[in-house]
């Protein structure tokens, strides 16, 4: 029996409280393939890394050390399932290992709390610990049902990659992360033209964040796609609320099903579409859920 | 006759601020204009003159609720292309942080952030946000020890 992997989840604030389909998804899969999820008291959002550190930034630096002297405190690593989370959380660490001065100043305003920032704890995304801490054959492992047939168009998102010096999770114009994961579920993870193009969510502006998204739909329709894979809550927002979005202003109906990744893994492990949420989401995932159920026959020649 | 001045008091004020002072490095090669997605899908976008203005120190051009600067995307892809470690984004960032000192921050970033300091959440509980939970066999959220952030953001 392999060893079993302790670490605090960080569900941040999207995931649990606008799609709890994405935190169930992530309790229901990742026992099964030995990842001990302890809850830890305490933590606030990470703050989020465009609105929160746009207004200030020594603030967003203390409020999230404060929440990696949580985990560090209690001796766990982290695991974030939100992109956002990701980001805020392994540039702070990065930035206060990079800049005493700075890490001083955070570390004055922490005491009011009683709390200290020393650097100890490892912060990972859930699909970065799967792949470097449990390894990708422990998650194929666990596949009842796999997903085969299936042509996932996948979306990287920008914080999980960039900037690598800071994230060091996988090349920035070459990944390979999602595209292994995927293939461990049975799925096949299509290649697309705006594979790596942002969902736009970041920028304050009406128009930019839908031309963005259409584009990146036009791309994944040309590959020939049966739904989009994913791994952060706001792209999943830009993408499935998205949709309803475009279709009123662009006139254009894609009806692609978006899937957050461990809401596949866990189709993939034989939970019903229910057990993770799916019934949830704007756009319906029946066309999915009928090719799982029935696999396309593989001629045999006689 | 072009105003040949350099706004050396905004520069030093921006150099001051986290993330501020790497706008220095910056050589105008344009790398971060062609990987940069605002500027693909807005042609008033450019973080190659985003800096060039830093440089200058034209300060009304950048600082403002209406400022180019919030059209950024925030994807990082200037961080990750740049050869001189500007890190544009992260001088953006200052420039919106000196916004804010300003007083001249946009309502939405403002009333979001405003949200994170006074619940501890970005996205607000409500009810409904736990009947949603518990249908799905999910535990209640407890409110997050905002009293924390108060007393460290005095």
């Amino acid at each position: 029996m392999a060893e079993k992997i302790r670490v605090t989840p960080f569900w941040g604030c999207m995931i649990p409280v606008k799609y709890p389909q994405m935190e169930l998804s992530v309790r229901k899969t990742m026992e099964p393939i030995g990842v001990e999820l302890v809850d830890l008291e305490g933590f606030t959002c990470c703050p989020d890394p465009i609105y929160f550190k746009a207004r200030d930034k020594i603030e967003w630096l203390t409020i999230a050390a404060r929440n990696l002297c949580i985990a560090e405190e209690a001796g766990l690593d982290i695991i974030t399932m939100c992109s956002g989370c990701t980001s805020t959380l392994l540039e702070v660490r990065f930035l206060l290992a990079e800049d005493q001065e700075l890490k001083d100043k955070v570390n004055e305003k922490l005491k009011k709390v009683g709390k200290e920032y020393k650097g100890k704890v490892k912060v990972k995304h859930i699909v970065v610990m799967m792949r470097d801490d449990l390894g990708i054959e422990r998650v194929k492992a666990s596949v009842k049902r796999p997903l085969t047939g299936i042509n996932v168009g996948i979306h990287y998102g920008c914080h999980l990659l960039k900037p690598s010096q800071i994230m060091g999770i996988d090349d920035a114009d070459y990944p390979s992360i999602l595209e292994n994961l995927i293939q461990a579920i049975g799925a096949n993870p299509l290649t697309h033209t705006e594979k790596l193009l942002c969902c736009g969510k970041g920028c304050i502006d009406d128009e930019m964040p839908i031309d963005m998204t259409y584009e990146i739909f036009a791309s994944m329709e040309e590959a020939n796609v049966d739904c989009m894979g994913l791994i952060c809550p706001t792209c999943f927002n830009s993408f499935d609320m998205g949709q309803i979005i475009i279709a009123r202003k662009k006139e254009r109906e894609f009806k692609m099903p978006v899937i957050y990744y461990c809401q596949m893994l866990g189709l993939a492990q034989g939970l019903k579409p229910e057990e993770v949420g799916l019934h949830m989401h704007r756009i319906k995932i029946d066309k999915i859920m009928e090719m799982i159920s029935k696999p396309k026959k593989v001629n045999v020649a006689v | 006759m072009s105003d040949k001045k350099l706004d050396f008091d905004f520069r030093e004020r921006l150099n001051k601020i986290s993330g501020g002072s790497h706008h220095n490095y910056c050589y105008q090669c344009g790398s971060c204009v062609a990987i940069c997605p605002a500027a693909r899908f807005n042609e008033d976008f450019n973080p190659r003159d985003i800096l060039l203005k830093t440089l200058l120190g034209k300060k009304e051009e950048l600082i403002g609720e209406n400022s180019i600067i919030w059209k950024c995307t925030n994807c990082y892809s200037c961080y990750e292309r740049c050869p001189q470690d500007v890190r544009p984004i992260e001088v953006i960032i200052a420039l919106k942080n000196i916004c804010r000192e300003d007083g001249v921050l946009p309502e939405t970033v403002d009333k979001f952030s405003e949200t994170i300091s006074q619940t501890g959440r970005s996205v607000v509980v409500n009810p409904t946000v736990n009947r949603r939970r518990s249908s799905l066999g999910l535990p209640e959220l407890q409110n997050v020890p905002v009293d924390d952030i108060k007393k460290m953001l005095e």
